[in-house]
């Protein structure tokens, strides 16, 4: 499994096409059977307490992608902190499972665990 | 020799500065900065306790003045973390604001005159769109002082990704 994380709009949907994915093979924040899964975040911020439900339901996909949602001021509102907190979890235990990990900055691919995928799908 | 962490929230800061501690010589001093004031920091100290348990710590509890603070003796110590700390320096229980960086700063170096090795964990406070009182626009500036001089002094600074290392400063450990 490939995990892409970065902020909004840094350029994770436009590197997994770069694998070969289509949009048709990418869901968007929906627990499906297509290999790729993109606003993971917004999945988690709905359910922050079923963690082992959703990592369960990502297995076998081959590409996850996260917003990344840890940064700036701690929110005021319970929920919202505890989306975060979930959401940073998720991604600190999918990034053990994965065998690459890939941080999106400004449109540039970091490779931050593992090797960059040959595009191959 | 220093070290400091960052990264945004849950991005797995804690865990790795509690391994990286085992590397270094007893004795090992948990300072801890964050308030027990609410559901969600009871909560937190609650699952840092128990993810530090049986890892050879001492904690101290120390939200304001770490100049002030005498450790036994030298040996390892953990400082987490700054973002509570500057909070804690910055505003008193009435309200009242003064600048943190000196007494944050100052704190930070008799920490490190008094160990060996020195481990802080930091966040990264500054990267959203939203706007915020003075008071929190205040703060976000002063933390993003406070981190660019601590980096600056750091022998080794890395910023944690989804529990991942990544080396900003320095050699990664």
């Amino acid at each position: 499994m490939l995990l892409i994380i970065g902020g909004q709009g840094s350029g994770k949907r436009s590197f997994a096409k770069t694998l070969g994915y289509s949009d048709s093979d990418m869901a968007d924040a929906v627990l499906d059977d297509r290999p790729v899964i993109f606003h993971l975040e917004q999945i988690v911020f709905r359910s922050p307490d079923s963690l082992d439900d959703i990592l369960q339901a990502l297995e076998g996909k081959d590409v996850v992608i996260c917003n990344e949602v840890g940064s700036g001021v701690m929110p005021v509102e319970h929920w919202e902190r505890a989306g975060r907190e979930a959401t940073g979890r998720l991604c600190i235990l999918l990034a053990q499972r994965a065998d690459c990990v890939i941080r999106m900055v400004s449109g540039l691919p970091m490779v931050i665990k593992g090797e960059l995928p040959c595009a191959s799908h | 020799m220093m070290i400091l962490l960052t990264g945004g929230s849950a991005c797995g800061k804690s865990y790795y500065a509690e391994t990286l501690c085992q590397s270094f010589p007893l004795p090992r001093y948990y300072l801890a900065a964050i308030r027990p004031y609410e559901a969600d920091s009871k909560a937190k100290i609650a699952r840092h306790r128990q993810k530090r348990a049986g890892k050879g710590f001492t904690t101290i509890e120390r939200y304001t003045d770490l100049a002030g603070l005498q450790l036994p003796e030298r040996g390892t110590a953990l400082l987490e973390c700054i973002c509570n700390l500057t909070a804690n320096e910055m505003f008193d229980d009435e309200g009242n604001q003064t600048d943190p960086f000196q007494t944050v700063m100052r704190g930070v170096a008799a920490l490190r005159s008094q160990c060996e090795t020195l481990i802080v964990v930091t966040n990264d406070v500054g990267s959203d769109s939203k706007t915020y009182d003075p008071a929190t626009q205040a703060y976000i500036q002063a933390l993003g002082r406070i981190n660019a001089a601590l980096a600056q002094q750091a022998d080794c600074v890395l910023e944690l990704v989804c529990g991942i290392p990544i080396p900003l400063k320095g050699a990664l450990l």
